[in-house]
């Protein structure tokens, strides 16, 4: 259905004209003096009923390129200095917006041209209702009367099938869940059934299933209306499932337009065929038992020494039995303990030396607390974990102290986890003196060796974090991780925040190091094809259980509980040929881990389906 | 429900331990009750004998349990200095005072908002040099040099306002506002400094947040964008920090109503202390903290309906 539509619609591409037709556009930013380029020399087309996405990692000049069509560039310091943005307007007639003043742009906005933006959390207004922030739009463009609107709102709430759209109007966005938020967020750019409709990594911030729901969404009310998409993306599975043609995009430059086909068939350009090979896809490690290093073109590939592997893997780093972590929720007068959120409930598993175990499953539901509980940055309420043997739930404080140089901690942010303050030699000789392990004279040489080992440059040492990229970054803070020689380092989303490029860098390099150095790695993550890539056995969390848990093989080529296989169901493809995100989806809603302090709560039974892999049969 | 119940619980022990400190701090002071009624130089025996009757003798704890007792079943006790009851005394002062402490928070409030608005709007631009330098030149000169300034300005030059005295709002309201302006004028600019600042550090976050820019998308138009969408979400940290400097506003008073020679609590306070009537100076600190508290705790109150995401529990 959707590649007879497809086809249609690229047939006519030469007849019609373009809904927007950008020209040679460039941006230039200004600050401290300064200019900067932003873009340059962008020309692309857009036509009804296609999907053009543009592509490209953080810097690239997506965004602005975008919102320079919006005029909205001009807000954040930007100026468009060159080229021209022709929109064909309601009207039929054509309009360069570059030209445009401020109550042409407004007339434009929200009318004839729909943005929808990356973050549901903070794209709506927190102290207006839903209903106000739907109508207002409709008010502003149309002349309908009060109830119509509310009517209208109704009609588009529903058209995003949000479920009770009459009490949603009344709720504030407080009161939604992430993917809600964005379907009101969709409903708001297509309140006055827009020509064009700009979608700025809508779905980066979303669950998986949750973004799947929003991508089918946005293609159907594309069949539906009609109307040219311009999506904004960095990640090339959305590209294959959305596009019909792709735009690539790096530091500001347009470096290839194509069919999405094409892109994916036959990219021309080294960098878009880098941009493929740095993305995991899920279900290319079929048939392999060991995690295997992305290729990145102009790096040498690494590869591992699997038989080596298999003698080192014998003895059990970490086991972890029943694992409960709660957190109680207060209230009343006497502010007691009314609730409690059962963020790990019940969970057990081991590691061994040299293993890399993932835990996957959607925002809440317990795998980062679980890896914090480990580490007992949150206190567990009960359960056994044993680090090479030793208790760690049974030490008192200063014991800890010294046990959590065994186990190091590298976290989803690394703008956030280094110290603003301290250089990169501080940074890495902190945890040493911290321990007390070394003495002064062998810290520089010690030091010089990781970065070395984290392949960074021997002159960063005297640099300060805010002089780094995100990617090296985080290779700081992995070498501060393994400095200390730990047996275990859990990695809380510890690539989540980095480019695909940057971040197929940054897996093989833990894998290099796990080669190396006998580490073992418990890897929190979301992404699945990222967990396929570097793990050796994988465990599904969901509601702060553990559903399924198996080697790599098991989980992803014979998934048994009904969560995994939504999950997997749920992952977009990186092939253009198999479109897996299409009608309307719909996963079950994740149901609230809160329960009364008296709950009972079922031991949790499991069925080992084939040796070493089990699944979960109760609640 | 509980919520204000936990507040109102919380408030009581703060105000009790309130109690117990001015209590004792005025009690630790040289010079006593009974010295002051009767003067330094007077007969050592009546001077014991006054001590006996006024119970001042007496265990501190039974003298204190005494005083707390009356302060809440409403016998404040008699002023030393004006030899009358306390309770008028304190309700009038409390009435003028009030007026002024009110005026300069809206006048504070009236031009801190737009101020703050405009120089977050036009952020490291000539308009927020212009506003930024205003409220650190605010910041950092005294209350009463303002209130010199004014008086120099609106009383001697202009002969506008009068300069000084207090007028019962019960008796004639317009003379009263005529009177309270000026100190309130005065008050009011420190306090504007302040709230400026505030105000365009919230709007300064609230502009660049993602909302902002779906309302602009929308094709709102910036007056909408700035005055609604982006000032809501200012209202309540801007109204927590008024709230938070009305204890600073009470203490400003005492040397602007003796500026202005205006008889309110500030004065009342001043005197009280001057003169060591230590009964007055022991309700007026009670009081006024009770109030300070008061209008805070109606802040929280409020707070929910400047945002619905908070929720009082």
């Amino acid at each position: 259905m959707a590649a007879t539509g497809d086809i249609l619609s690229m047939n006519n591409l030469e007849t019609k004209k373009p809904v927007v037709s950008i020209n040679d556009l460039q941006v230039k930013f200004k600050s401290d003096g300064e200019t900067v380029i932003a873009v340059n020399k962008i020309s692309f087309n857009v036509h009804a009923g296609e999907t053009v996405c543009l592509v490209g990692e953080s810097g690239s000049g997506k965004s602005v390129t975008s919102l320079s069509l919006m005029r909205l560039v001009e807000f954040g310091g930007g100026e468009i200095t060159n080229g021209s943005l022709v929109l064909e307007r309601n009207n039929k007639q054509v309009k360069n917006l570059v030209e445009a003043d401020a109550s042409t742009m407004r007339s434009i906005r929200g009318n004839e041209v729909g943005m929808i933006f990356q973050e549901p959390m903070t794209s709506l207004n927190p102290v207006f209702t839903i209903e106000r922030q739907l109508t207002d739009g409709l008010r502003l463009h149309t002349n309908l009367s009060g109830g119509e609107t509310r009517e209208k709102a109704l009609q588009l709430l529903k058209e995003v099938r949000i479920p009770d759209p009459e009490k949603r109007l009344r709720q504030y966005p407080h009161e939604l869940s992430g993917g809600m938020r964005q379907r009101v967020v969709i409903a708001m750019a297509m309140a006055c059934r827009p020509r064009l409709l700009i979608a700025d990594e809508p779905t980066t911030a979303l669950d998986v299933t949750i973004q799947a729901e929003i991508l089918a969404l946005i293609n159907r009310l594309k069949h539906e209306t009609g109307m040219a998409v311009l999506f904004i993306t960095h990640d090339m599975a959305v590209v294959a499932q959305m596009a019909d043609r792709v735009v690539v995009m790096y530091r500001g430059d347009m470096i290839e337009e194509a069919p999405v086909e094409k892109i994916f068939s036959e990219p021309k350009e080294d960098y878009t065929k880098a941009l493929l090979a740095a993305v995991p896809q899920l279900g290319e490690m079929a048939g392999t038992s060991e995690p295997r290093p992305l290729d990145i073109p102009g790096h040498e590939t690494l590869q591992k020494n699997q038989t080596k592997n298999l003698t080192a893997r014998q003895e059990t780093v970490l086991e972890v039995q029943n694992l409960i972590t709660r957190f109680p929720v207060y209230g009343g007068v006497f502010r007691r303990k009314v609730a409690n959120v059962h963020a790990v409930e019940n969970v057990s598993f081991s590691i061994k030396k040299g293993e890399t175990m993932a835990l996957v499953g959607e925002s809440g539901c317990g795998k980062s607390t679980c890896g914090r509980s480990i580490l007992r940055l949150v206190e567990p309420v009960s359960g056994q974990i044993l680090l090479n043997n030793q208790n760690i739930l049974a030490l008192n404080s200063h014991e800890l102290r010294k046990t959590r140089r065994d186990m190091q901690m590298i976290f989803q942010d690394p703008f956030a986890s280094l110290n603003p303050y301290m250089t990169l030699r501080d940074q890495i000789a902190e945890p040493l003196k911290n321990f007390g392990l070394v003495s002064k004279s062998e810290i520089e040489d010690i030091i010089c060796d990781m970065l070395r080992k984290v392949e960074l440059p021997l002159g960063f040492l005297k640099r300060f974090p805010h002089e780094l990229s995100g990617g090296q970054r985080q290779r700081v803070a992995i070498a501060r991780a393994i400095v200390v020689n730990p047996s275990l380092v859990v990695a809380d989303e510890a690539v989540s925040a980095l480019d695909v490029s940057v971040q197929a860098q940054v897996l093989n390099l833990m894998m290099a190091l796990q080669d190396q150095l006998g580490l073992s790695y418990l890897f929190i993550s979301h992404d699945m094809a990222v967990v396929e890539r570097v793990s050796h056995k994988v465990g599904v969390m969901y509601l702060g259980r553990l559903v399924e848990h198996g080697s790599r093989a098991q989980i992803f080529e014979n998934p048994q509980h009904e969560y995994t296989k939504s999950l997997m169901a749920a992952v977009p493809i990186a092939d253009p040929k198999q479109r897996n995100i299409s009608g309307d989806i719909s996963f079950k809603p994740i149901p609230s881990p809160v329960f009364p302090v008296d709950q009972v709560i079922e031991s949790p039974i499991y069925k080992e389906v084939e040796t070493g892999h089990w699944v979960l049969t109760n609640k | 429900m509980a919520y204000i119940i936990h507040r109102l619980f919380s408030m009581a022990i703060t105000l009790f331990l309130i109690s117990i400190i001015t209590f004792t701090v005025t009690n630790i002071l040289p010079g006593d009750v009974a010295m002051m009624i009767m003067g330094t130089q007077s007969n050592p025996e009546a001077l014991a004998n006054l001590r006996e009757n006024l119970g001042l003798n007496d265990p501190l704890v039974y003298q204190y349990s005494k005083w707390i007792i009356g302060m809440l079943t409403g016998d404040w006790g008699n002023s030393l200095l004006f030899k009358m009851p306390i309770g008028p005394i304190l309700l009038q002062k409390m009435t003028a005072s009030g007026l002024i402490v009110l005026l300069s928070m809206i006048i504070a409030l009236a031009l801190a908002v737009p101020l703050g608005v405009w120089s977050a709007v036009y952020k490291n631009k000539w308009q927020d040099t212009v506003s930024s330098s205003a409220s650190i030149v605010g910041v950092s000169l005294p209350d009463f040099f303002w209130g010199i300034m004014l008086i120099l300005l609106f009383a001697r030059a202009l002969g506008w306002l009068p300069s000084s005295g207090f007028v019962d709002p019960g008796e004639d309201f317009l003379l009263a506002l005529k009177h309270a302006f000026l100190p309130s004028l005065a008050l009011g600019l420190g306090l504007m400094a302040h709230l400026t600042r505030m105000t365009r550090a919230t709007m300064t976050g609230i502009l660049s947040q993602e909302f902002i820019r779906v309302a602009r998308a929308k094709g709102l138009a910036e007056r909408v964008v700035v005055w609604q969408y982006g000032l809501a979400n200012a209202v309540g940290p801007v109204m927590t920090v008024a709230g938070l400097q009305m204890g600073y506003l009470f203490g400003s008073i005492i040397v602007m109503e003796s500026l202005f020679n205006y008889t309110g609590m500030g004065w009342l306070t001043y005197q009280a202390l001057l003169n060591r009537d230590i009964p007055l100076i022991q309700a007026t600190v009670f009081v006024i903290a009770a109030v300070v508290m008061l209008i805070n705790l109606i802040v929280d109150l409020l707070y929910p309906f400047f945002d619905p995401r908070i929720k009082l529990k």
